[in-house]
């Protein structure tokens, strides 16, 4: 019989135990897989997919329905498949229900190679008067917002589009969506060159909502500066212009900002 | 009389004396085949002219001084391969840990939200690196000089920091200060573009004369296509702010597109056909042949002292004052007045000519193996010290606060004293571009003319915005797509756990970001909608 070689140890097994630990370490909740969608790592959110063993099924449904549409390559075969889930899991009213429905709507937005604008409304919709306050109906009106002003055959013209999407805005109450939405519609109006005081009225209302940052936060404050200028609302003009340049010292537009405040106060004779 | 041993036996003396010789090499000179640090940090970029190598290297001593256990390898990619390099190692998988990008480039929208890893949780701390500095204690961010603007703009993900920024610049006229003493009797430089042509006609009138190669402008495309697109910013801001209808105060590629393909401007609009003159003229000063060439051409024609400026970004600088055997001096290249007899009616003020943003990013590769040394080599980069190593050894001006401008390079900050509307009509789009420098014999060639490259851009440009256009559409996309699963993730997640504050104001600001994307995306493919059915131009 062979005997133990010299300098025997424990570590000379230490791959085997492990080994034998692995299973046992694998997660029982599915937040590392969000957590690793949520960072655009889909083939990392796969791999530990299949070291989750007792998550809700329905939930890891969802998660598996979700990494199909991240993952590359993606083809029209692999969405299909990724919808006939969402639907299986829509048919229930709650929140794994509300998110399938929201992201079926999606893919015929947005990922399918030939976009279907009606069918994705459809789902926006459907999701919308089946679960009202679900955050997957409101961030789903917003979306059917933005296909109704844009890409929907009906209503047809600016001026109906835009009405359409107005009357959508009392059904979006989470501020920060509504905030978004209110933001879309005051540029469409900008956009088509229709009513800029309802424009200006728009992008004021989505500012004292707040909570933006960024360039997307010093475009509207410049933006209804700009529109208030033009109006001739100076005082507020100079409240928003004055704004942007104390948040924004660095960039580029600060100077043309100077510019507008010498004019007015030009115009008015005060600054 | 006997001989001695090395005489009697030559071949085991040489022996001998070639085994010292390596004894001693070995244990005095040699470094090990391996490296012997643990941890190897491999940082990636482009900027490979003199100036940005060394002061990269300078850095990278000090702090393997500081950090005996790693080793930082400096990868220097020439700038024409740069996007090709970076997806093939992407890709594989054997990327670098922290490679410069830019948002710029063409067709890697998709890096930042695929490759690379948001600093902002240590953006939001102070810069270990700066205590007993004038810096000590301020968040890292708040130690750039714009704070990190480039981001704000570009990242992929609002309100998150992808990169931190090395330097600021800006473009300039370098001058052969002696030259000029000797053409224009003065060192003092043109301030007006009148005075310029008055010296680009005492430079060729000394050519002539004295039968010597000398131009009044180093001559390349690109130098050439610098300038145009310096001038031709200048002169369209009048007719860029009346495309701002949305009130930004600048106009991006998409409304110039859209401005365009609606009839709102041509290329034999008066503005346009002078941006075209000032290039013609700027053109007749450079050397015949230069669209062949490149900008190395160039850089070597004005260090000969065959050209009396050069007109090149702050990058160049370094290169010129380094190589040149005469003094360089960095002006302001001087811009059309209200006054000028040529172009003075189109102008409507001073233009921006470089601005207070920081730029040369270095962005973090997500799946590095050394994230933390990653992120502490970054911090010392632009640090304090960091920062004045590599400013004294590049010859670049550092984008971190504080730290001192040498007086030699106080000449590449800009006041920001000029309007900037982003204005550049010609180069809205690749496309557009592409037509514009295919066809620049029209203007610049023996027998070019501003009417003849007109006419032909007016030809050429329906079909090339069209196609800009949907560049376009199609980058507004890409964004958004990948930040569906995204938002799935981050909205179940908060849904089913106590995800957090910061979770909340993630999953708002990637909701905000892509509505507006889509809506921007949808606006486009209106446009274009309706550029079809008005038909060919």
């Amino acid at each position: 019989m062979q005997g133990v070689p010299r300098g025997f140890s424990l570590t000379h097994f230490f791959p085997l135990l492990l080994l034998l630990v692995l299973p046992a370490r694998a997660n029982d909740s599915l937040a590392g897989t969000w957590q690793l969608l949520a960072g655009n790592l889909p083939g990392e959110a796969a791999a530990a997919l299949t070291t989750t063993t007792s998550a809700d099924p329905r939930e890891r449904a969802l998660a598996e329905a979700v990494v199909l549409v991240a993952r590359q390559p993606l083809t029209d075969a692999r969405l299909l498949e990724a919808e006939r889930r969402l639907n299986a899991l829509a048919a229930e009213s709650d929140e794994v229900g509300a998110a399938a429905l929201y992201l079926a709507g999606r893919l015929h937005q947005l990922h399918f190679s030939t976009p279907d604008y009606a069918v994705a409304a459809g789902y926006f919709r459907r999701l919308a008067e089946r679960q009202p306050a679900s955050p997957w109906a409101q961030l789903g009106l917003v979306k059917l917002a933005l296909l109704t002003l844009h890409v929907l055959p009906e209503p047809a013209g600016p001026a109906a589009r835009i009405a359409a999407v107005e009357a959508l805005l009392p059904r979006v109450t989470r501020p920060p969506l509504r905030r978004d939405l209110l933001i879309v519609l005051g540029r469409a109006r900008l956009f088509h060159n229709l009513e800029p005081d309802r424009a200006r009225a728009n992008l004021l209302a989505a500012d004292a909502i707040g909570g933006l940052t960024g360039l997307a936060a010093a475009d509207v404050t410049l933006q209804i500066g700009e529109l208030c200028f033009r109006a001739g609302d100076d005082a507020r003009a100079r409240e928003y212009l004055q704004r942007f340049m104390a948040e924004n010292e660095a960039d580029p537009r600060v100077f043309t900002v100077q510019q507008r405040l010498r004019a007015m106060a030009t115009r008015k004779g005060t600054l | 009389m006997s001989q001695g041993p090395i005489r009697r036996y030559p071949g085991w003396a040489l022996l001998a004396a070639a085994f010292l010789g390596s004894v001693f090499w070995v244990f005095t000179r040699s470094v090990p085949l391996g490296d012997d640090r643990p941890v190897t940090l491999r940082i990636a970029h482009w900027q490979i002219e003199q100036g940005p190598p060394e002061g990269i290297d300078a850095v990278i001593k000090r702090y393997e001084e500081l950090n005996p256990r790693v080793r930082v390898k400096q990868v220097r990619i020439p700038a024409t391969v740069y996007r090709q390099w970076l997806r093939a190692n992407f890709s594989g998988g054997i990327a670098p840990d922290i490679v410069e990008y830019g948002a710029w480039l063409d067709g890697l929208a998709d890096f930042p939200a695929r490759y690379f890893e948001p600093m902002t949780t240590e953006l939001m701390e102070p810069n270990p690196h700066n205590a007993g500095t004038p810096l000590a204690g301020r968040p890292w961010i708040k130690t750039f000089v714009d704070e990190l603007l480039e981001q704000r703009l570009n990242s992929p993900e609002p309100g998150q920091y992808y990169a931190v920024n090395l330097t600021r610049g800006s473009v300039r006229l370098f001058c052969n200060r002696e030259l000029l003493r000797e053409i224009a009797g003065t060192e003092v430089p043109p301030r007006t573009l009148i005075e310029l042509r008055q010296v680009f006609a005492r430079t060729t009138e000394r050519a002539r004369r004295t039968g010597q190669p000398l131009h009044a402008l180093a001559g390349s495309r690109d130098n050439a296509m610098w300038l145009m697109e310096y001038y031709m910013g200048g002169l369209m801001i009048r007719r860029a702010r009346s495309l701002d209808l949305e009130g930004v105060h600048g106009v991006y590629p998409r409304h110039i597109q859209r401005a365009y393909l609606e009839g709102s401007w041509h290329f034999a609009d008066p503005e346009l056909q002078a941006g075209l003159a000032v290039l013609q003229d700027f053109a007749r000063q450079m050397r015949p042949g230069f669209l062949q060439l490149g900008r190395d051409e160039a850089v070597r024609e004005f260090l000969s002292g065959e050209a009396l400026f050069i007109f090149a970004g702050t990058w160049d600088a370094t290169t010129l004052r380094r190589s040149a055997p005469f003094t360089v001096a960095a002006l302001r290249l001087p811009q059309a007045t209200r006054d000028d007899p040529v172009v003075g009616s189109q102008v409507m003020g001073p233009f921006s000519d470089g601005d207070n943003s920081t730029s040369f990013g270095f962005y973090l590769n997500r799946r590095g193996p050394n994230r933390a040394t990653a992120v502490d080599f970054l911090r010392f980069l632009t640090s304090y010290e960091g920062s004045r190593i590599f400013s004294a050894n590049s010859g670049w001006v550092s984008g971190i606060a504080e730290v001192p401008v040498p007086p030699e390079l106080a000449a590449h900050l800009s006041p920001g004293d000029g309007y900037s509307y982003g204005a550049n009509f010609i180069f809205a789009g690749p496309h557009l571009r592409m037509a514009f420098e295919r066809n620049l014999h029209q203007l610049v060639g023996p027998q070019g003319t501003v009417e003849s490259m007109a006419s032909v851009l007016e030809a050429e440009a329906p079909a090339a915005v069209r196609a800009d256009l949907r560049i376009e559409q199609r980058t507004a996309n890409v964004v958004v797509l990948p930040q569906d699963a995204r938002i799935a993730a981050l909205g179940h997640w908060m849904a089913t756990t106590e995800a957090g504050v910061a979770a909340r104001l993630r999953l708002e600001r990637l909701e905000a970001a892509q509505t507006q994307s889509e809506a921007r995306a949808l606006m486009i493919g209106r446009w274009l909608q309706a550029a079809e059915a008005a038909g060919p131009k």
